[in-house]
C-alpha cells in the first residue's frame, strides 16, 4: 500500500465515558485507548452500544460524563468538523458518502480541508489504492453496489491521511472474500503503517485476526477486554462470539 | 401565442423564485412559506429605491440585498432558535406561515393597499418566432438565463456549491468531513434569499402594477413547480417552473384568469398523490 495515505497515529482515549441520545445515556464508565501502529477492535451484540460510542469519540453524538483526548487534545464534545481537523478520519456504519454526489465529488468533499491544488494528487493516491473506484468517478455514490460504496467511503476519510481511523462495521454487507481482504490488508496495513486503528466489527474471529487489543462491548459497558490470544482462552467470550465458528449475521444498524 | 408569451414570462419569473425556494428547503431543512412575502417586500425597498430618483434596473440590487438580509435574518432569529428544540415539522410550517402573514400585512399597513409600479419603460416592441416581447421582458428573460447558469455553476464547479449539497445529502458526514455546516447553511439562506429578492423585483416588473398581498398566493406556484421538478432538485426547479408558468397562462387564456393558482394547486395535488418526489426526482437530489 502507499505510505502517504496514512499519517503517524495519535493516541486516542476516552475516559469514564458516558454518552448518549437526549441526554439518556447509551453507553457508560467506558475507558478505551487506542494507540499508533495498532489495531484496537470492538465487538458486541447488536444494540450494545458499538455505534453509539464511536459517534461520541467524533462528536456526532454527545459525551454526556468523562473526556475524550485526542493526542495532547481534549476533544470533548468538540464539533466533528473541528475533530476532522485534529486528523481523526471516521467511516459511519450506514450513510457513509453522499449518495446524490458523484464519486470524485464524494472524495473532494473527503478533502475539503486540504488546499485546493493537493486535491488532484491526493484522489490519484487514494484510486491508487482503491482502483476498482477509478472507473467510476463520475458515477453517482447512491448508485454504487454495496462493496463499491464502503471503498469510497474509506476513499473519502482516507483523502486527508488520517492519523486516526475509526471504522464502524467497515466489512459489514462485503463478500467473505473482500471483507477479509479489506480488513487484513487495508486496515491492517493502515496501522502497521504507524496509525491509529479503531475498528468496530461483528466477525469477531475476523476481528482478532488483526487486533492487538479487542474490548467487549455489552449493555453499554465494557464487559471484558484483552489481547486476542487471551480472549481466545476466555470460556465465556468464546461461547458468546466464537461459538459455532460461523459469523452473526451483519447488521443494518 | 399571446399567452405563450406571458406564460414564458411568467415561468421566467417562477424559475428564479422556485431555484432559490428549492435550494433553500434541500440545504436547510426548512420549508419557507414567507418566501412569498419576502418577494413582495423586496419589491417594495426597490420600489421606494426607484420612487426616490434610482432607476427601476439600479434599484433591482436594493430588493436583491433586502430579500437577502430578510431571509438571513428570519433564519438566525426565528428559524434556528425554533430548530434547536427539535421540534416537529409542522412546527416549522405554522411558524413559517405566521411569519409570511406578518410580513405580508405588516407591508400592507406600512405602504397601504393601493397597487404601484415602477417608473420604467417597457422598451421597444419586439417580434420573436410569433410572440411581441418588449425589451423589458427580454431583460428579464436574459436575468433569468444568468441566474440558472450561473446557480448550475456554482452547484457543480464551485467548493461551496459541492458542501451546499454534501450539505443536503448527509450534514453529519459533511462536519466530519470538515464541512462547517452552519456556515454554509447561513450562506444558503444569503444566496436563496438574494434569489427571493430579485424574483420579487422582476415579479413586480413582470406584473407591471402590484400591491402588498400580490405575491400571497404566489406559494402555490412555487410549491407547485418545485414538487414538480423534485424538492431539492435545481434543474426540476427550472422544468416545474416552465411546466407552471406555461400551463397557468394558457390555461388562464381560455378559462378564468383568476383560476391561475387553482390550476397550479391540481397540479401540485397530482403531484404529491402520484410522484411524490418530482418527476426527476428520488427523495431530496441537491
Ligand atoms: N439516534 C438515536 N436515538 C435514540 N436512540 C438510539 C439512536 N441510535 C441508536 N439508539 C439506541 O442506542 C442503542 C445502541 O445502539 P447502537 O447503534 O450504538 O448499537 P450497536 O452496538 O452499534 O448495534 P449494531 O451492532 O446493531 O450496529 C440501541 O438501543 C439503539 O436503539
Ligand atoms: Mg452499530
Amino acid at each position: 500500500m502507499s505510505a502517504e495515505l496514512s499519517t503517524q497515529g495519535l493516541v486516542l482515549t476516552a475516559t469514564g465515558l458516558s454518552a448518549g441520545y437526549d441526554r439518556r445515556a447509551i453507553v457508560s464508565a467506558i475507558d478505551v485507548q487506542a494507540s499508533p501502529g495498532k489495531v484496537v477492535s470492538i465487538v458486541g451484540p447488536n444494540g450494545s452500544g458499538k455505534s453509539t460510542l464511536l459517534k461520541s469519540l467524533v462528536g456526532v453524538v454527545r459525551v454526556l460524563d468523562g473526556h475524550v483526548t485526542v493526542g495532547d487534545v481534549d476533544t470533548t464534545n468538540m464539533a466533528s468538523e473541528e475533530i476532522a481537523k485534529i486528523g481523526i478520519g471516521y467511516v459511519p456504519q450506514v450513510e457513509d458518502v453522499f449518495p446524490p454526489l458523484s464519486v470524485k465529488e464524494n472524495l473532494e468533499i473527503g478533502g475539503y480541508l486540504l488546499a485546493r491544488r493537493e486535491i488532484p494528487d491526493r484522489i490519484e493516491a487514494v484510486l491508487e489504492f482503491f482502483p476498482r473506484l477509478k472507473g467510476m468517478m463520475t458515477r453517482k455514490a447512491g448508485k454504487l453496489s454495496g462493496g463499491e460504496r464502503k471503498m469510497l467511503a474509506m476513499g473519502r476519510v482516507l483523502m486527508l491521511s488520517p492519523s486516526v481511523l475509526v471504522l464502524d462495521e467497515p466489512t459489514a454487507n462485503l463478500a467473505p472474500m473482500v471483507a477479509t481482504q479489506l480488513l487484513e490488508e487495508y486496515i491492517r496495513g493502515f496501522a502497521d503503517h504507524g496509525s491509529t486503528v479503531l475498528l468496530v466489527e461483528q466477525r469477531a474471529k475476523a476481528a482478532l485476526r488483526i487486533s492487538d487489543w479487542t474490548y467487549v462491548l455489552g449493555g453499554g459497558r465494557i464487559v471484558l477486554s484483552g489481547a486476542p490470544r487471551d480472549l481466545e482462552q476466555n470460556p465465556a467470550f468464546v461461547e458468546s462470539f466464537l461459538g459455532g465458528g460461523a459469523a452473526p449475521p451483519p447488521s443494518s444498524d | 401565442m399571446s399567452s405563450f408569451g406571458f406564460g414564458l414570462m411568467t415561468a421566467a419569473v417562477l424559475a428564479i423564485a422556485t431555484v432559490g425556494f428549492t435550494m433553500q428547503f434541500a440545504v436547510t431543512n426548512v420549508l419557507n412559506l414567507a418566501y412569498g412575502s419576502i418577494m413582495i417586500n423586496s419589491a417594495f425597498v426597490a420600489y421606494y429605491a426607484n420612487a426616490h430618483g434610482v432607476t427601476a434596473w439600479a434599484s433591482l440590487p436594493f430588493g436583491v440585498a433586502t430579500g437577502a438580509a430578510a431571509s438571513w435574518a428570519l433564519n438566525r432569529f426565528v428559524f434556528t432558535p425554533f430548530q434547536r428544540r427539535n421540534p416537529a415539522p409542522i412546527t416549522v410550517v405554522i411558524v413559517a406561515l405566521g411569519v409570511d402573514l406578518i410580513g405580508t400585512f405588516g407591508l400592507q399597513a406600512i405602504v397601504g393597499g393601493s397597487y404601484v409600479s415602477y417608473h420604467q419603460s417597457q422598451g421597444h416592441e419586439y417580434h420573436i418566432v410569433g410572440m411581441f416581447l418588449s425589451g423589458l421582458q427580454l431583460i428579464i428573460l436574459a436575468i433569468c438565463a444568468v441566474v440558472l447558469v450561473t446557480i448550475h455553476w456554482l452547484l457543480r464547479y464551485t467548493r461551496l456549491g459541492k458542501a451546499m449539497r454534501a450539505t443536503s445529502a448527509n450534514p453529519n458526514l459533511a462536519r466530519n468531513s470538515g464541512v462547517k455546516t452552519q456556515f454554509i447553511i447561513s450562506t444558503t439562506w444569503l444566496i436563496s434569499g438574494a434569489l427571493c429578492g430579485l424574483a420579487g423585483v422582476v415579479f413586480a416588473m413582470n406584473t407591471g402594477v402590484f400591491e402588498a398581498t400580490s405575491a400571497q398566493l404566489y406559494i402555490v406556484l412555487l410549491l407547485a413547480a418545485m414538487f414538480l421538478g423534485g424538492p431539492g432538485e435545481p434543474y426540476g426547479a427550472m422544468f416545474g417552473a416552465l411546466v407552471i408558468g406555461l400551463s397557468t397562462e394558457i390555461s388562464a387564456a381560455y378559462v378564468n384568469p383568476q383560476y391561475k393558482e387553482v390550476i397550479a394547486f391540481v397540479a401540485l395535488l397530482g403531484m404529491l398523490t402520484f410522484r411524490p418526489y418530482g418527476i426527476f426526482g428520488s427523495e431530496k437530489t441537491l
